[in-house]
């Protein structure tokens, strides 16, 4: 086999050779976020925080049927009362989808701001608002209602078959009306190779299917906005969101105002996980009263509200999967359904980047993948971290573990035999993103982590006796970083940022890219101070919106580092060239012979002449003297498209304890190596991967949203307390994590970086089922995997 | 609803304040005085990010009518500065990673505030079990739980 080893020395360096690694000043060395301050003493504003005088309180009235027609709508009394009140009769017609990450051909656009057919439990049909929230409470209740309900459908392939209410007739793409026929909001086919021939060269076959859940965001801020509209017409908005520049976007477009008129600000996000990719429900509710009104208004959602929001895609796969006696795959068959909801927020990118997911994982010949996104009256799902990666990596990855068993071969040597890597076409974003693999770690994290998680002596499930059993499983996983390409593609994907230098030397940064709370910015602050070669002290983020500031596309697909950080350096670049002219200037050097160093203690970049004394100067000085001599500002501004999707990989090794009688399984040690490419930020990086590895665990083992059939309401009503979700005395003692990072280089990223967060969930659920199968022997496919499932197994298994 | 006067000592600072029978503590803090480091996450008792000290005692302000609090202590996060240095757990959460978006943060704080003052020095499994009440989506516990051991063993210094 050939070997994928990347040479530590080779890769270490800057393609360009600038700098070793080693000699970085503030990239991959520790240090405090700068909004960890604001954040630990409460003085961060969220979106739900913010507070403008004379302002008002909104309040939703959301349907009760998860299917119905809404025959009459009375406000009067509602009115009588003082309060401001919109209904779907009223509010802008325009058919939109909240997501705009796609380009519009890739776009399917079928929901109005209100509406008067609702397709789901709590769906808006109406709105108030009031002085204060007591008022505009009693005054949704005012509001008179007559429904005629309609027949739901709550199981996407009952939804399909012919006679079942259709939830929606059509739907618009770019101008077009497109019908919409048995529910089925989208569908992709694609084949390589040809698989038939394929399965009949394999040795051994196997077709297994997975059932995944519908975990919900639950993101600790509930989604809100705020919106004040202005004199000129326009509006100001604070949102939670991952993409102000999309949510201008929708916002004149859905009300007719021009976009120098909606100034959306960026405020900090209280977690997201991807429910913000797109523009939130009571975003144009907010912004509809606040018109009517023309008064601010605050529309904050509660938790029950946010439940019916928003959750991840639930699904059934089917694979078949052929492979040689060596372990060497020959051919893969998927099929998936998924199961969207009431809306269709981005089924189509995301049955496109499941296939993606699917061939960027293992090299199979022979392939042919087939998927339908059907509707259902359910809460509309979206992206929620990993975007259909975790569950096509939770059927693959453990059918891996089964071929490898059935054939005596040990998983690891499976793995290293069949991986996508260095050289590869990797698809980051479906079959439109493609670029070549230039890093990868994938081999090195396999080889250390199982050494130090003991592989070797991990046992099997035969083997274990007694009623509480553990057992050690292995799962490895990627993800994109951003939806770049050397093709435009169907996703949009670049961002922009301007950098300028103050007059006392230290530096704003104004980008437009939102920071989910995982720090990406945070990096991009050191990307940018050690570009220019100051102390990460002189570099501040500066108040942003999207007025003032160039356009992101949206934090989603890992790219904050890899695509935003890119940018940044991007522009730092061109600051720190017009810095070095200028300091030429006052040096009298030439620019080319310039350094910049920080130093910490000055608070200063220092712009020195290499080995000539005297010939030095701070930065202050420099942009002092440009200001006295009118020679103007030090700024640039510029956007970045990367032209790469380079994966970040991680593999999983995992301990867990199950217990045959109560069928309960706890997750007790964790090995996780992962390949980003340079570490950025050493603290936030093994962060980001602690989070995911909890969110994993989490949808693995607990998480999902259940729906009454009768009513269509879910099971626990939208209460957290009716919501599982794992806590923490339930995750490994912190000891008993390690992570360990892979010496990769990403020559296309800046300083080397690639991104982390996605694939560091992406494997979770797999190696969760893997655990489990080494401790009892049973593969269980179907998440959560919950005691009652585990029981039921082992029942199973006891009765073959 | 007829409103009453109740008086509190909010981070140090007597006030006194016209509320009504069914305001909840939450909001009286968030609205009235301005506090808004304490957050709503849930309003049914299931996230703790609510939390704050109540005669040095965490408890849930999302479960608590203000009336019912009349004549007491209250801390928030806002209050636990002291001479715009911070305290020793919110120190060791910044230099431990243990904050990302930041939301459940001033109920976990406030909470490892109340923790320490009864118990010093807590095991990892004392912590994990004080935290069962908090949920914090994005950090996974591990470097929370890493700081407030490290927190603890820094105030056990003095
Ligand atoms: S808001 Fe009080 S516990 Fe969630
Ligand atoms: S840091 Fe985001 S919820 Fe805890």
């Amino acid at each position: 086999m050939q070997t994928k080893f990347i040479s530590r020395e080779q890769k270490r360096h800057d393609k360009k050779g600038e700098r070793l690694s080693s000699q970085f000043y503030t990239v991959g060395k520790p240090a405090p976020r700068k909004d960890a301050i604001p954040k630990v003493t409460g003085q961060e504003k969220f979106t739900t925080d913010v507070v403008v005088p004379g302002m008002l309180y909104g309040r939703v009235l959301r349907s009760p049927y998860p299917h119905a027609r809404v025959k009459r709508i009375d406000t009067s009394k509602a009115e009588a009362m003082g309060a401001v009140c919109i209904t779907f009769e009223e509010t802008p017609k325009i058919k939109y989808n909240e997501r705009i990450v796609s380009i519009p051909s890739a776009t399917f656009k079928d929901r109005t701001v209100l509406t008067g057919k609702p397709l789901h439990v709590g769906e808006p049909i109406a709105a108030v608002a009031a002085e204060t929230e007591e008022k505009a409470e009693k005054a949704l209740k005012l509001i008179e209602v007559e429904y005629e309900p309609l027949e739901a459908v709550f199981d996407p392939i009952v939804a399909m078959k012919p006679g079942k209410p259709n939830l929606h007739d059509h739907i618009i793409i770019e101008d077009k009306v497109v019908e919409i026929k048995n529910n089925i909001a989208a569908k992709l086919e694609i084949a390589e190779g040809d698989v038939e021939k394929g399965f009949q060269e394999a040795d051994i076959v196997i077709e297994r299917e997975a059932k995944l859940g519908r975990p919900y965001h639950a993101q600790l801020e509930t989604k809100s906005a705020v919106c004040v509209p202005e004199p000129n017409g326009g509006v100001t908005i604070w949102t939670t969101t991952q993409t102000i520049h999309n949510c201008r976007i929708l916002i004149g477009e859905i009300f007719g105002i021009p976009l120098n008129k909606v100034c959306v600000k960026k405020v900090a996000l209280g977690g997201s996980f991807g429910s913000s990719i797109q523009m939130n429900t009571i975003l144009p509710i907010c912004v509809a009263l606040a018109l009517k009104a023309k008064k601010p208004v605050k529309l904050v959602s509660t938790r029950e509200e946010d439940m019916y929001d928003h959750c991840r895609y639930s699904m059934i796969i089917k694979y078949k999967l052929g492979a040689k006696k060596d372990g060497r795959l020959v051919a893969g068959q998927m099929d998936v359904v998924v199961d969207i909801g009431a809306h269709n927020i981005q089924a189509y990118p995301l049955i496109g980047c499941m296939a993606g997911w699917l061939v960027d994982l293992y090299k199979i010949p022979h392939i042919k993948y087939s998927a339908k996104a059907v509707y259902t009256n359910k809460a509309p799902a979206c992206a929620m971290q990993g975007f259909g990666n975790p569950q096509v990596n939770f059927i693959a990855q453990t059918m891996m573990n089964e071929i490898a068993e059935k054939l005596g071969l040990d998983p690891i040597e499976v793995e290293l035999k069949n991986y996508v890597g260095l050289g590869d076409v990797f698809w980051g974003q479906g079959p439109t993103v493609r670029s070549v693999i230039r890093s990868c770690g994938v081999e090195e994290l396999i080889k250390k982590g199982s050494e130090m998680i003991g592989w070797r002596n991990r046992g099997r499930p035969e083997e274990k006796k007694g009623d509480i059993v553990r057992g050690i499983g292995m799962a490895r996983g990627f993800h994109t970083s951003g939806a770049g390409g050397p093709l435009p593609g169907e996703a949009v994907d670049f961002s922009g940022a301007m950098i300028k230098i103050n007059e006392d030397g230290t530096v704003d940064v104004i980008a437009s890219l939102q920071d989910m709370g995982g720090g990406a910015l945070e990096a991009g602050l050191r990307i940018v101070a050690e570009t220019l070669g100051v102390p990460l002290d002189c570099v501040e983020l500066a108040p942003t919106d999207t007025c003032t500031s160039v356009y992101d596309v949206c934090l989603h697909a890992t790219r904050g580092v890899y695509v935003g950080g890119g940018t940044l350096k991007k522009v730092a670049e061109q600051v720190r060239q017009k810095l070095l002219e200028y300091a030429s200037r006052i040096l009298g050097t030439y620019p080319q012979y310039l350094k910049i160093r920080p130093d910490e203690k000055r608070k200063q970049g220092i712009i020195y002449a290499e080995g000539i004394s005297g010939k030095e100067i701070t930065i202050r000085e420099v942009a002092a003297t440009a200001r006295n001599k009118n020679w103007g500002t030090i700024a640039a501004v510029d956007s970045l498209r990367q032209a790469q999707c380079p994966p970040a990989y991680t593999v999983y090794f995992l301990e867990v304890e199950v217990n045959k009688r109560t069928g309960e399984v706890r997750p007790v040690r964790a090995v996780v190596g992962a390949d980003c490419g340079t570490v950025i930020d050493p603290i936030y990086a093994v962060a980001q991967i602690h989070g995911s590895f909890y969110r994993g665990l989490s949808y693995a083992l607990y998480e999902d949203t259940r729906y009454n059939r009768k009513t269509g309401e879910l099971t626990n009503k939208g209460f957290l307390s009716g919501y599982n979700i794992l806590k923490a005395p339930d995750m490994p003692n912190p000891d008993d994590v390690q992570v360990f990072f892979a010496s990769t280089y990403e020559e296309t990223g800046p300083f080397g970086a690639k991104g982390i967060g996605e694939a560091a969930i992406n494997p979770v659920p797999a190696v969760v089922a893997n655990a489990i199968y080494n401790a009892i022997g049973v593969w269980i496919r179907q998440t959560p995997i919950t005691p009652e499932r585990v029981l039921k197994a082992l029942k199973e298994k006891g009765g073959e | 609803m007829e409103e009453r006067k109740i008086r509190l000592k909010v981070n140090g600072k007597d006030c006194e304040l016209s509320v009504k029978p069914n305001e909840l503590l939450l909001n009286v803090l968030r609205n009235k005085l301005g506090l808004t480091g304490t957050k709503y996450g849930c309003g049914t008792g299931d996230c703790g990010a609510c939390t704050v000290l109540i005669n040095n005692e965490p408890r849930l302000s999302c479960l608590t009518l203000a009336v019912t609090v009349d004549g007491a202590e209250i801390t928030t996060v806002e209050g636990l500065a002291t001479n715009g240095k911070l305290h020793p757990i919110q120190e060791a959460f910044v230099k431990h990673g243990a904050i990302q978006c930041g939301f459940c943060i001033p109920g976990i704080v406030i909470m490892a505030k109340g923790l320490l003052d009864i118990n010093p020095n807590p095991t990892v499994e004392e912590i994990k079990e004080a935290l069962k009440g908090h949920l914090c989506r994005c950090t996974g516990y591990i470097n929370i739980i890493k700081a407030i051991k490290a927190a603890a063993l820094e105030m056990s210094k003095g």
